[in-house]
């Protein structure tokens, strides 16, 4: 991480060096330019405009207007919002770490074991992964529903219907669902990038499967562990189709309520505070993950 | 059916996109089309049209028409305001017209041109949302009540107290609207829409959040395949969306409150800047016609405000008083207020805590 981290500074101090110090255009340059260009229209401007509109007061029938006020962050920051955050923090950590517990062994298993078949095992993972949202919501809706498919294998069974849809249990189904290949593709790519000799090496000197596998294999891939666990949680955290088809009136996250603001209440200054602590939230996660492995949490890996 | 109500696409869209960002792409997409094709585009209510009524606007006129539906009219309105869009007509319910004149998206309509507009029973004309009748030409009219599943329910809802009842936990829909829930949550305190007290908002909260336990899902999209599929026993709903599915399942049905329901008119505005102004009007003229409203009632199932489209409907949806509510029933309905700016905020900001508290 940190040679890479570098390395981009660097890059970019060079791109900037054209702009600064007057100097000739180099390829690299032009390389980055595209990039640049992109970055800044479609990333930057976006993201500084929507994040000044909650600084913003909000005219008649949410029209903007471009007068300062703290407002939108003082509502954003009451308490009842609270339980909201715990719940979206809570279905994100659950679904991360579901998506870990099916995640790994499927990694492990595409690695390590599926040979000429990986291939078209990796194109089974992602196939669902290219299907519209929507369809595979309604898919689901279709299996979960009070007269759907999984309902009705159970009244074929002689048991009573259960209540599937509109639960916490849909909800997480579904972000998982749509989650899995997230946290399989980083597992993969560490587990592939892990030399067999390594693990031939622990067989040799007496190390048993579990053994190689909690002490080579393991550490070894836990880069990819929480690649693949931030890759889970932080889409997880903004996501609000699953609660808004699968879940209920009791399963609002952080998601809907943005989305509340943006298409129902006509209130985008409000929706835009809401937006950047959600933004602070996560970037302070990301930060204090950066420190604890600049403190060596992860040496062993490295 | 129904459309999906939100696509991923659309918050992206919404979100990301720089509000300056919207009158340049709307150019670009009208440089990038061949101006050589006669086209308008027309933005309306999801199942809100019958089939023959575009193809034979475009046989008549060689006109082709580019038809988009929402679900939501608040969404449709956060699209129209997001300004990427270069629609031409849109529906609009009364309620909203203030608002939409107030943020200047709509223009007047030249009505000198339209030959069908006398059409229209006058008691649909110049009222109090377009006292002048500049920017509206009424399309069709209709109720919100309660559309139920027979099966399901012990006795056919009377009252708006019925999707308060404990017995149906986890099947009521409600529709995603401060209008319609806020509006309903007053009429049952006793207060007028018109209030802006904050107490009265405060109360209509409570009394959202003691149902908010038994509802199913707050949706303006779903609620019919709910309905349809017995996923949901009781929903609030629009009078037509129901009779419509009636077809798919016989069992479904729909009732207006004892203690009054809400009527609204839902009507053709052309947006401010149409870029095809003459064929929109002509597409509205068309939709004036007495065999096109006529058609238009018979598919749908919302009454139409066209007197002389009258004799063309059939008499089994004319004689329907779920459709053509008799005299005595809609002395007791009421329009929506549309809310000044201040008392939008004091709607929407309580229909966002009683979704998210």
């Amino acid at each position: 991480m940190e040679p890479d981290l570098v390395r981009r500074q660097g890059a970019l101090d060079r791109g900037l060096s054209w702009l600064i110090r007057g100097q000739r255009p180099s390829a690299s340059h032009i390389l980055l330019a595209p990039a640049t260009l992109w970055l800044l229209a479609f990333l930057i401007l976006p993201v500084a405009s929507l994040l000044s509109l909650g600084f913003t007061h909000r005219g008649p029938y949410g029209a903007f207007e471009w007068v300062f006020t703290w407002d939108n962050f003082r509502r954003a920051l009451d308490l009842k919002y609270l339980p909201i955050l715990i719940r979206t923090v809570c279905y994100s950590g659950a679904t991360t770490a579901l998506c870990l517990v099916l995640g790994y062994p499927l990694a492990y298993f595409l690695s390590f074991q599926a040979g000429k078949r990986r291939d078209l095992y990796l194109a089974l993972l992602m196939i669902p992964f290219w299907t519209s949202w929507l369809v595979a919501i309604y898919s689901w809706i279709i299996i979960l529903g009070r007269e759907g498919l999984l309902n009705g294998l159970l009244r074929a069974l002689g048991l009573p219907p259960i209540a599937f849809l509109g639960t916490s249990f849909s909800v997480i189904l579904g972000l998982v669902y749509f989650y899995l290949p997230f946290m399989v593709l980083p597992l993969y790519a560490s587990l592939e990038k892990i030399p067999r000799s390594y693990v031939e090496a622990a067989h040799d000197l007496g190390a048993g499967n579990v053994e190689a596998f909690l002490k080579v294999t393991l550490p070894l891939s836990l880069p990819g562990v929480l690649a693949g666990c931030i890759l889970t949680f932080i889409p997880c955290m903004g996501d609000f189709l699953c609660a808004d088809f699968l879940g209920s009136p009791r399963t609002y996250l952080v998601g809907n309520l943005i989305q509340n603001q943006f298409l129902m209440a006509q209130d985008w200054q409000f929706g835009s505070a809401l937006t950047s602590l959600l933004l602070v939230f996560l970037i302070t996660g990301l930060y204090a993950r950066h420190r604890f492995e600049e403190q060596g949490l992860f040496e062993e890996s490295e | 059916m129904a459309e999906p109500r939100v696509s991923r696409r659309d918050f992206l869209r919404l979100g990301l996109l720089l509000p300056a960002a919207g009158p340049l792409l709307s150019t670009l997409a009208a440089c990038a089309k061949k101006p050589a094709e006669r086209v308008v585009n027309f933005f309306n209510w999801s199942s809100y049209i019958s089939k023959e009524a575009l193809p034979g606007f475009t046989a008549a006129t060689g006109v082709k028409v580019n038809y988009d539906v929402f679900a939501d009219e608040e969404e449709m309105f956060a699209k129209l305001r997001s300004g990427a869009m270069g629609y031409d007509v849109i529906v609009a319910t009364d309620y909203l017209l203030p608002r939409l004149r107030g943020s200047n998206l709509i223009a007047p309509i030249p009505m000198e041109d339209l030959k069908n507009l006398s059409n229209l029973d006058p008691k649909f004309l110049h009222t109090p949302y377009d006292p002048e009748q500049r920017f509206s030409v009424p399309y069709l009219w209709g109720t919100t009540g309660i559309g139920f599943n027979k099966k399901l329910v012990a006795k056919a809802p009377t009252s708006w107290w019925d999707l308060w009842d404990e017995r149906y936990k986890g099947r009521i829909c409600m529709l995603d609207s401060p209008r319609e829930c806020i509006g309903t949550a007053l009429l049952l305190k006793g207060q007028p829409e018109t209030t802006t007290d904050e107490k009265d908002f405060e109360a209509a909260k409570e009394l959202l959040l003691k149902q908010k336990p038994l509802v199913k899902q707050y949706t303006s999209a779903t609620y019919v395949d709910a309905l349809v599929a017995g996923e949901a026993a009781l929903a609030m709903a629009y009078s037509g969306d129901v009779l419509q599915a009636v077809k798919e399942n016989p069992h479904l049905d729909y009732a207006l409150p004892k203690e009054g329901g809400y009527m609204w008119v839902d009507c053709m505005c052309v947006l401010r800047g149409a870029p095809h102004l003459a064929d929109s009007v002509a597409l509205i003229d068309y939709l004036l016609r007495p065999d096109v409203a006529a058609g238009i009632c018979n598919a749908v199932h919302y009454a139409s405000p066209n007197a002389a489209a009258q004799p063309r409907i059939d008499p089994a949806v004319l004689k329907d008083k779920r459709v053509y509510p008799p005299a005595a029933v809609v002395k007791n309905l009421r329009y929506h207020t549309p809310p000044d700016p201040e008392a939008y905020v004091l709607w929407n900001q309580t229909w966002s805590d009683v979704k998210a508290l």
